[in-house]
């Protein structure tokens, strides 16, 4: 399954490789992580919180490719792509692992995949730098096999949300 | 006037571990100080240009800052300040690598240089989740009391501290915590492993 979040509307996007889902974060109700661990100690693999995240997060746990367009604020993904990362935690399990030398949570049921993030409001280099090694440590903990990091300016994502798209549907 | 204001950054700010930090801290810490749970901050009149230091007392939330203390610091960016108050960090995540905190600890520098303030003493603690639960307890409160007076004196001060225990005797002892916490509700081992996500 391929999968695209994005934190602004897609109505450009008019053809889709096949099994691909999008979700515009901007017209889904996530509310902000409470911290109740109940996805671990009471209903293990589901959040107390009914609103649109328990419908997003079983697919970027079941996606084999994930492209994340986002604003960047101070070197990490803005708010609305952060509460949807702070709300999937029911994707791993309370339990801790050894993961490449760290002590990691295990994951549940986590296609391993390739995520590809179309980034913009990062506009230094020192800010971009940042997020590169904010996504490597992403990485070990939403089990991206692979990630490439694509800077833009807000007038040129249209057409690398397109570009990408477009070599979706040729792979 | 010198004065602290205290940032609880944690989602679950009235029953968080960060409130114990900050409990510990305000035993060292002897000067002026007010409290804040950023949850509440939106509702709240609190004006940080009264404060020559703020502290950020939070975990570790997917990788970097939690959104609740996010959008406290968006907030925080926008509001007048006729000085540049100095911020300083206490961060706790539950892995035993206290490093694994550095990159949320740089995007506040950042968010410093960004935003006009002036950036101060920082204590990462590994294993933040239990150590306060453990004889190890005595490594935080010590390293906190260190946090308390390298803001007071203003010489700045980067410390991090976790449970001294290799990483096999970490996952056992770490495992039988959740393995209590689920049994509170109910859960088993078996249960708490599901690989299920959102099914029955």
């Amino acid at each position: 399954m391929n999968l695209i979040l994005s934190d602004q509307p897609l109505h450009f996007l008019t053809s889709l490789p096949s099994d691909t889902v999008v979700y515009d974060l901007s017209q889904q109700t996530i509310h902000p992580c409470v911290g109740c661990f109940g996805c671990w100690t009471k209903t293990p693999g589901k959040c107390v919180i009914r609103d649109d995240a328990p419908n997003i997060y079983p697919k970027i746990a079941a996606s084999e490719r994930i492209l994340y367009i986002s604003h960047i604020w101070c070197g990490g993904f803005d708010t609305p792509m952060k509460t949807l990362m702070e709300r999937s935690i029911p994707v791993q399990q309370a339990f801790i692992r050894i993961h490449q030398g760290e002590t990691h949570h295990v994951q549940r049921a986590v296609v391993p995949k390739e995520a590809i993030i179309l980034a913009y409001g990062a506009d230094t280099q020192e800010e971009q730098t940042l997020f590169k090694r904010l996504v490597e440590r992403n990485a070990k903990n939403m089990s991206f096999s692979s990630w490439k990091i694509h800077f833009l300016s807000p007038d040129t994502l249209q057409e690398a949300i397109l570009e990408e798209v477009s070599q979706w549907n040729h792979s | 006037m010198e004065s602290l204001l205290i940032i609880n950054g944690s989602p679950r700010a009235p029953r968080s571990n960060s409130k114990r930090y900050i409990e510990l801290f305000t035993q060292s810490f002897t000067g002026s100080y007010d409290q804040l749970q950023a949850l509440n901050y939106s509702k709240s009149t609190v004006n940080v240009d009264d404060y020559s230091d703020i502290l950020l007392v939070f975990p570790l939330y997917a990788d970097s800052i939690p959104t609740p203390l996010m959008t406290f610091l968006k907030i925080m960016s926008q509001s007048p300040k006729t000085r540049q108050p100095t911020i300083h960090v206490l961060i706790n995540c539950g892995f035993l690598e206290p490093e694994q905190n550095i990159i949320a600890v740089e995007m506040l520098q950042f968010y410093a240089k960004q935003f006009g303030f002036s950036f101060g003493s920082v204590l990462m603690v590994g294993s933040g989740e239990a150590i306060l639960n453990t004889p190890f307890s005595f490594l935080v409160k010590r390293r906190i009391r260190k946090l308390a007076a390298s803001i007071q004196t203003h010489n700045p001060l980067c410390q991090s501290v976790t449970m001294p225990l290799p990483k096999s005797i970490f996952l056992s002892a770490s495992t039988k915590y959740w393995l209590t916490m689920g049994a509170k509700h109910g859960q088993t081992k078996e249960t708490m492993s599901t690989m299920s996500i959102e099914k029955e």
